[in-house]
């Protein structure tokens, strides 16, 4: 394949943005492979996320991220210029129950793309590809939105370092 | 672990519900899931039914230049809070599970509390099903809206 400069550039800024940043870092996820149209990642167990206390599997909500986090991602890397394409809809099927202290694998994938949307699958699994945890389908809007602002993100980012800037982007004040 | 602790968890589980439904608290009943707390999920009776909240949270951020709040969060909140509505409505005994969940977005989550309200349409022997919506400003201009089956 030849030498793709755009994801070359862009690979570690989407890397960046979904796991240095909001609640990709807080479940602490990780990419592990970003190409033009496939993500994989994966999610370590953690007990915080747990959704069923009798038998310690994590909530859906959890694989509705991971999801949703990969199909996204996949999707702004179709785009010429990467960009945020908004999601119109997803739907997930809960095959079976996630096995409580095991990594999930996550891996998406685009397999269409119109004019204006783009079509993604994306499979969950732990120790058996075949026998996944949940599939998703998920489609994108392709808007004429301005290309991610990378710097924007870094700004937000070292703001949180400083005392000084740490009060406006703290979730302790109260929106009243 | 073993049959008999597996048992004891249970019932524990049905009292701690069953508690709550007396006290009327749903609230109780959303700290008994972890994940809850996690994202920072509320819920509380208003005008008769469920109301959940999901305030704003720096760790629940899915864009950040905008900001909004992540697409994920948005669903697992949605989803928890069907889980939540099944779990206090309906008179069964377990933790439903849940088999899918189909997602729509609307509007994009702007960083500030999300509310939501579910709706259970069909409860049959095994399978329920629940809709859900969330707005932010107005619940005429949703911002998400959820459909999802739970087997019980």
């Amino acid at each position: 394949m030849a030498f793709d400069m755009t994801m070359a550039l862009f690979r570690p800024a989407l890397k960046y943005a979904m796991e240095k940043n909001g609640h990709g870092k807080t479940l602490g996820l990780k990419m592990t492979e970003i190409n033009r149209g496939e993500i994989n990642l994966v999610f370590p167990y953690k007990e915080e996320v747990v959704g069923n206390p009798l038998t310690g599997v994590v909530h859906g909500g959890v694989i509705v991220s991971l999801l949703d986090t990969a199909c996204g991602s996949a999707a702004m890397t179709v785009l010429k210029t990467p960009a945020v394409a908004p999601t119109m809809d997803l739907r997930l099927d809960y095959m079976h129950p996630a096995e409580p202290n095991k990594p999930i694998y996550v891996e998406a994938k685009v397999y269409r793309q119109t004019s204006n949307v783009i079509f993604c699958r994306g499979l969950a699994w732990q120790e058996d590809k075949e026998n996944p945890i949940a599939h998703c389908v998920a489609n994108f809007m392709k808007v004429d939105s301005k290309s991610i602002n990378f710097s924007a993100i870094a700004v937000t980012q070292l703001r949180r370092l400083m005392p000084w800037g740490r009060r406006a982007t703290s979730d302790k004040e109260s929106d009243k | 672990m073993s049959a008999e602790q597996t048992k004891h968890q249970l019932e524990d589980w049905q009292e701690s519900v069953a508690a709550a439904r007396l006290e009327k608290c749903p609230q109780s009943v959303m700290e008994m899931i972890p994940y809850a707390a996690f994202i920072g999920a509320q819920a509380k009776i208003e005008n008769d039914r469920l109301l959940y909240r999901l305030d704003k949270r720096a760790t629940n951020i899915g864009n950040p230049s905008l900001p909004a709040i992540h697409g994920g969060v948005i669903g697992g909140f949605l989803e928890l809070s069907a889980a939540i509505e099944i779990i206090y409505s309906l008179d069964i005994a377990t933790v439903p599970k849940v088999v899918d969940f189909s997602l729509d977005y609307l509007r994009a989550g702007r960083y500030k509390t999300i509310y939501a309200k579910c709706n259970i349409l069909r409860q049959g022997k095994k399978l329920v099903n629940v809709t859900a919506s969330a707005w932010q400003d107005d619940e005429n201009t949703p911002i998400a809206t959820a459909r999802c089956h739970f087997l019980i």
